[in-house]
């Protein structure tokens, strides 16, 4: 790794910044490629950067999500990894966002068309009867074409707007279908993630107590009672680590020996 | 009546809301449902909560469902399956054999 600072660049595994001046959220920044100063030439860092990655006096840590984070950085699988990657595309897939309705029409009553209808029947007799008695009856035909106009108008626009209103009742439905069907996905994907982190702290309890033995500071008998910033170097301990770890804590004599005792590059802020 | 549903968390809380200061609409509240009464205060409450969630807020118009409404063969088999003597019988298998209609057809039929 090398680690530039100002003007001076540091090189090797175990780097110490002590006196320089840089905080170590700073360089933990730029080693997750948060941040481009302090410039950090490392190794892309694991998961388990994100809960172990910077050791200080004030840190928590949730070990136990931490040493599924460093069983995950060691390609650990779990038999509920194929169920965590269906749903999380299933999620992907889903689509949260709402449709665009096609715009509502105005409602065209029955009552309109029924009167309509009416109206229509009333001229055509009125044809029918001036034709009966030999009378004139180009005026009532008119009467009657136009009435027939309007009624077939509105009947045109009854039947648009129940579509309309059909497609819009249908868009909504399949969107609420949609957004149920994420929250079920999205409970599964959690329950199967649970399971999996379940899965991988039980298979790595022996190795962490083994580490939490290895590395300074107290070591409980619940390997889970263990203090964060010991737990972290547990972790951290039995982690892939190829980016630099940073260290804001005494436990150890040297930022080499602390390289070593992790076996992670090893930046002592 | 006026029904209207929540489908999301923010629109669940504003329906809540709605339900809390307005009890003189609300006829009755369900969980993330609610019926306000079929008032112009009601329909303008439903309003207010589509208008500001969208497709997450849905609305519908509920009216009272009674026996009387439906045709008598249903109504008929309701009642003999609810007097059956095995209680674990299924209906489709109560209905078989019987004069009673079968699921599938009350399922493809409008009411």
């Amino acid at each position: 790794m090398k680690v530039r600072v100002g003007a001076a660049t540091h090189e090797g595994v175990a780097v110490d910044l002590r006196g320089r001046r840089v905080s170590g959220a700073a360089v933990a920044a730029s080693v997750r490629g948060e941040r481009c100063l302090p410039v950090v030439a490392c190794a892309s860092p694991t998961a388990v950067y994100e809960y172990a990655g910077r050791v200080h006096p004030s840190m928590g840590l949730r070990t136990r999500t931490a040493l599924a984070a460093a069983a995950r950085s060691r390609d650990e699988e779990t038999p509920h990894d194929a169920d965590i990657a269906a749903y999380r595309e299933e999620l992907a897939n889903l689509d949260p966002s709402p449709p665009e309705l096609v715009e509502a029409t105005e409602a065209v009553s029955d009552a309109e068309v029924a009167d309509l209808r009416e109206t229509v029947a009333a001229h055509r007799g009125r044809v029918t009867a001036r034709r009966a008695v030999g009378e004139d009856a180009a005026d009532a035909r008119a009467d009657l074409r136009d009435a027939a106009t309007a009624l077939s108008e509105r009947e045109t626009r009854r039947a648009a707007a129940r579509e309309t209103r059909e497609l819009r009742r249908e868009a909504a439905r399949a969107y609420r279908d949609r957004l149920e069907r994420r929250r079920e996905v999205a409970d599964a994907l959690a329950n199967a993630r649970r399971a999996a982190r379940a899965t991988l702290v039980d298979r790595f309890t022996g190795e962490f107590a083994a580490a939490l033995a290895a590395v300074p500071g107290p070591t409980p008998d619940d390997p889970f009672d263990a203090s964060s910033v010991t737990a972290a170097l547990a972790v951290l301990r039995l982690a892939e680590t190829p980016a630099p770890v940073v260290l804001e804590v005494d436990r150890f004599p040297s930022p080499a020996a602390a390289s070593e005792a992790l076996d992670a590059p090893v930046v002592r802020c | 009546m006026i029904l209207v549903v929540a489908h999301s968390r923010a629109g669940r809380r504003d329906l809540r809301n709605v339900c809390r200061s307005h009890e003189d609409c609300v006829v009755r509240q369900l969980g993330r449902a609610a019926l306000f009464s079929a008032t112009e205060f009601g329909a303008f409450q439903a309003l207010r909560l589509r208008e500001k969630h969208g497709l997450d807020v849905q609305l519908g118009v509920v009216e009272p469902f009674e026996p009387a409404d439906a045709p008598s063969h249903l109504r008929e088999a309701a009642r003999r399956y609810e007097d059956r003597d095995e209680p674990s019988t299924p209906y489709r298998q109560f209905a078989s054999g019987r004069d009673l209609p079968d699921p599938d057809e009350m399922c493809g039929a409008d009411l």
